[in-house]
């Protein structure tokens, strides 16, 4: 299957813009996994930064769900166990993955009907107080 | 005194001969054994539970299941991650069998029956193929069936919303068309690799089954 791919460039706020330059975010295969009735969802996407300082992720929001968390999903002693992410940083030149097994962002109490093939709007937020606004594509539940 | 020495002695060799053939074989064994996950064939009691079935509100048994493979698999719907990845793992892996998919059942069993309803329940199952057989029952049902395995299960503080996570075993429990559990998975394997140890005992269980 195509992979979504989206490159988003941001131009940098006020007078950072003017010390820093353009400030440049990647995020591709922004994806969550369907899930029948009201059971909180999976998204999952990668995020590259090509900023020259490092940024931290701090959460997300979307107008399709009540809640949005940040989870990573941990093992020890062989018990599976999803843990609160308050933030993440990434440096310059680093990609996050948030994946099956690993990170993901926790969708909870949904504010519409979805089906696979729809496409949520999704706002990534970082410490700093910028924003960066992207699609995620609803899959099956065979997501990878 | 010499000849009882040396018959002491030949005992000796004989039992060294054993232990280090015994090694041999176990070493051997780890070598080639031909299954990808972990063999654990005799090492624990063969498949038996009594638990509701969410497709039909009927009351199942272990030996319902009979007849079939079956990969037994602990969870709870509200596992937006861990869960589905593994339920679709193995959906793959079984689907990959092709014709031989159809005589594999997927056995989710929920660690969480105060949110999941049957209804629920059933719905979740069937999203994720017609092999996957969705069960619940009461604690003491459910207790029953983990104590069997060893799986273990525990709850989370609620949020402020109610909701609370739910830790769980990660296994994966294979069982042959006997009902004699044979292999361990982690739900971290790779279905290709789950796909082949299915195909063996699908393979295995028709010839022993004549």
């Amino acid at each position: 299957m195509k992979r979504l791919l989206l490159s988003v460039f941001l131009l940098g706020l006020g007078s950072m813009a003017a010390q820093a330059g353009e400030s440049s975010l990647s995020v591709s295969d922004a994806r969550v996994r369907w899930l029948p009735g009201d059971l909180p969802l999976a998204g999952y996407f990668a995020i590259a930064s090509h900023e020259t300082s490092p940024l931290r992720l701090v959460g997300a929001t979307s107008p399709a769900f009540g809640h949005v968390m940040m989870h990573r999903s941990v093992e020890e002693d062989g018990m599976r166990r999803m843990v609160h992410v308050e933030g993440l940083d990434l440096a310059p030149g680093e990609t996050l993955a948030f994946a099956p097994g690993g990170y993901h962002l926790m969708l909870m109490d949904r504010k519409q009907t979805l089906h696979p093939g729809d496409e949520v709007p999704m706002t990534l937020r970082f410490s700093d107080g910028r924003t960066l606004d992207i699609p995620f594509r609803v899959e099956g539940v065979q997501v990878e | 005194m010499i000849g009882g020495r040396s018959r002491t002695a030949r005992r000796l060799a004989s039992r060294l001969g054993v232990l280090l053939l015994t090694g041999l074989l176990t070493a051997c064994g780890d070598r080639t054994s031909p299954w990808a996950l972990h063999d654990v064939s005799g090492l624990m009691p063969d498949l038996d539970f009594t638990l509701t079935q969410a497709s039909d509100g009927s009351t199942v048994h272990g030996e319902n299941f009979r007849g079939r493979v079956v990969l037994l698999y602990f969870g709870y719907t509200h596992c937006p991650d861990v869960c589905p990845t593994t339920l679709s793992l193995l959906g793959q892996a079984v689907a990959a069998l092709g014709t031989g998919a159809g005589q594999v059942q997927i056995l989710f069993v929920s660690v969480d029956p105060a949110r999941d309803s049957l209804a629920g329940l059933k719905e979740y199952a069937a999203a994720f193929g017609p092999e996957v057989v969705g069960l619940r029952g009461s604690q003491a049902e459910l207790q029953a069936l983990t104590k069997r395995y060893r799986v273990s299960y525990g709850y989370g503080k609620p949020d402020a919303q109610g909701s609370y996570a739910v830790s769980h075993s990660s296994a994966v429990y294979v069982f042959d068309r006997r009902g004699e559990v044979r292999l361990l998975g982690k739900g971290t394997d790779t279905a290709s690799a789950l796909t082949g140890d299915l195909r063996r005992l699908l393979a295995e269980s028709s010839d022993s089954s004549g």
